[in-house]
């Protein structure tokens, strides 16, 4: 019983999620749906989503989100979607828990996902709890490492993620993408890049509890970035630990177990097989794949944050780019 | 899991708080800020400009401008839009239009131990130099607030909005140094046209005086608090600067050297440092006209 529901629970997820991505006229009257009609579903999808939550919720089956209980010695990996958040649950996990060779069937327990991961099996993990999240500022999550990358980098990363996951079809208009990534309407439920990072940022720069890391610098300097998360989490790791979990956690090793292993994970399941989620694992793709218009849109939305963070503007001047804050 | 079942009846029902759990129209606008810093005196403003004909009072500002922390999710849905709604959270991407206050910190700290004592949360006997580490840390008696530090909830929304359209930022200093001027900020922002005549009328119905007269014949929020202490007031001093002669040193530069950056960002002078003096700050970035 429980099964079924939580089964048509997925399938009205599935479905709320294509109707709501589905935004232009074109691609509604494509899938010949009225908008009557969809109203219809929605209504009924809503309703059955709220019993099913209910259910789950009564049993300790739900995924809490923001609900999760927090506790104290709780480590949260922040980083809006696509900055290499996979990359450092695979780096902490392998750092921590070696013996239990993280891998893609089994980082969401190691690491957890509260959107994904059961509240009873959330409750019940060995502390300190290492867990995953992409939202903006909490002041709840005691102790955070912030992963910040290049937002003209995430826009591409995220354009062909949303490829992966049928989100978008694979001609959909790149400018057109990155306007709607501008006004946060990409990953709605975690602000827009600029608010994401911006509110941990300097809600938390100067608190010893929070660790800034920028993709970039884990790229180049893996061991050097390492170094400075095992010891903001107090771990003791040699050089020999680090550059083991280095190695475990390259793109090309996670390259070759997504290829195994992407029906076991929660974010691959359901996706594209032809096209990989970890991808490029590169910093500045966006200099000879972004145009320059979309290079424009991100840097006069977000040029003064960019900058503050560490991120040289290609297009407008220091001046301009003040006005934002 | 009798906590569950509660709690999904109480869902069902449409007598749940609404909270966080708000669900946000595009037309809303929000007033907001760290607690003890104006917010009630600027609900007070907005419910006067709206509302001409009825006066706000403590009894009908819930109706004019709602706390969606203290109203169920039923009561929310019912209000037509555009809906003006009280919040003290820290940053919500969903707010897309919002008047935020901010308040220098030094003079909300006694302000919110005061408050504290009233609503019989902390005794007398609690030391303010005490609450000043409570007030920094977020910990000790503030470790339930829902809205982080003072400085969290104040640099997640300037900083993340500062400038960008939909976003006001009121300092509580300079609404009471040229009150009409911030006022018909506020309108313009609210989309009123507003004669300097009906902005001082406002002004007169949402003074200090005014409000401290209404709180001693209304009994406001009695439902909640039916402990509170009379002896300590809602509407306080009303005023700026108090810091100086009410906190120590100590706490003094425990808040600055806490949010010195952020509160040399929006034209707080701070005493143990020279913060922020070559550069430009929040506040030139956002041109905010100044007395």
């Amino acid at each position: 019983m429980l099964r079924k529901a939580i089964a048509l629970d997925a399938a009205s997820f599935t479905l709320h999620n294509s109707s709501g991505l589905c935004e232009d006229k074109s691609c509604q009257s494509k899938a010949g749906i009225g908008n009557q009609t969809i109203r219809q579903y929605e209504a009924r999808n809503e309703m059955i989503r709220k019993l099913v939550y209910g259910m789950k919720l009564v049993l300790g089956r739900n995924a809490p989100g923001n609900r999760l209980k927090i506790y104290e010695d709780d480590v949260f990996i922040v980083s809006y979607p696509k900055s290499g958040n996979t990359w450092t649950r695979f780096l902490i996990a392998n750092l921590i828990y070696r013996e239990k060779h993280p891998d893609f069937s089994n980082i969401n327990e190691l690491i957890p996902d509260p959107e994904v991961l059961a509240k009873r099996i959330l409750d019940r993990l060995p502390r300190p709890r290492y867990i995953k999240s992409h939202q903006y500022f909490d002041p709840r999550y005691p102790r955070v490492v912030y992963i910040v990358r290049d937002p003209r980098d995430v826009v591409l990363s995220e354009y062909y993620f949303d490829i992966k996951r049928r989100a978008i079809a694979d001609d959909y208009p790149l400018h057109q993408f990155v306007s709607r990534f501008v006004r946060g309407e990409v990953n709605h439920s975690y602000g827009t890049w600029g608010e994401n990072a911006a509110t941990w940022f300097y809600a938390r720069r100067s608190d010893p509890r929070f660790l800034l890391v920028r993709y970039e610098a884990l790229q180049s300097r893996a061991m050097d970035e390492l170094g400075r998360i095992a010891s903001f989490l107090g771990l003791s790791a040699d050089r020999e630990q680090l550059s083991f979990t280095v190695e475990q956690s390259s793109a090309d090793r996670m390259r070759e177990l997504e290829k195994k292993q992407a029906h076991l994970w929660s974010s691959t399941r359901e996706t594209r097989k032809d096209k990989p989620f970890v991808r490029s694992a590169k910093a500045g793709g966006w200099k000879t794949e972004l145009p320059e218009a979309g290079v424009a849109a991100i840097e006069s939305a977000w040029g003064g944050l960019m900058r503050e963070m560490g991120y040289e503007l290609a297009l407008l001047s220091s001046v301009h780019a003040d006005s934002e804050l | 899991m009798f906590y569950s079942v509660k709690k999904l009846l109480t869902n069902a029902l449409g007598m749940d708080i609404a909270g966080s759990a708000l669900a946000v129209r595009p037309d809303d606008t929000f007033v907001v800020s760290y607690p003890r810093s104006g917010n009630t005196w600027t609900r007070f403003l907005i419910a006067n400009l709206l509302h001409p004909q009825e006066p706000a009072t403590f009894l009908n500002i819930g109706r004019f401008v709602p706390d969606a922390e203290v109203q169920s999710s039923h009561y929310m849905r019912r209000i037509p839009s555009p809906r003006v709604i009280k919040s003290h959270t820290y940053f919500d991407p969903r707010y897309a239009r919002v008047i935020y206050v901010v308040r220098d910190p030094r003079d909300v700290a006694p302000s919110e131990y005061d408050l504290l004592r009233k609503y019989r949360r902390i005794e007398d006997s609690y030391p303010l130099a005490r609450f000043i580490d409570d007030f920094v840390s977020g910990a000790g008696s503030l470790a339930s607030a829902g809205w982080g530090t003072w400085g969290e909830n104040v640099a997640s929304w300037a900083f993340a909005r500062g400038a960008r359209q939909g976003f006001l930022l009121l300092r509580y200093e300079d609404l009471k140094a040229c009150p009409k001027q911030e006022l018909a900020r506020v309108a313009e922002f609210l989309k009123i046209d507003a004669s300097p005549e009906r902005l001082q009328g406002v002004l007169d119905r949402s003074s200090a005086d005014s409000m401290r007269e209404m709180e001693k014949k209304q009994d406001w929020g009695s439902t909640k608090n039916k402990n509170k202490r009379s002896d300590i007031p809602f509407v306080r001093t009303a005023s700026v600067g108090g810091w100086t002669r009410r906190l120590g040193a100590e706490s003094i530069v425990k808040i600055e050297s806490a949010w010195g950056h952020i509160m040399a960002q929006l034209g707080y002078k701070t005493v143990t440092s020279a913060l922020g003096n070559d550069h430009r700050t929040l506040l030139d970035v956002l041109g905010l006209p100044g007395c």
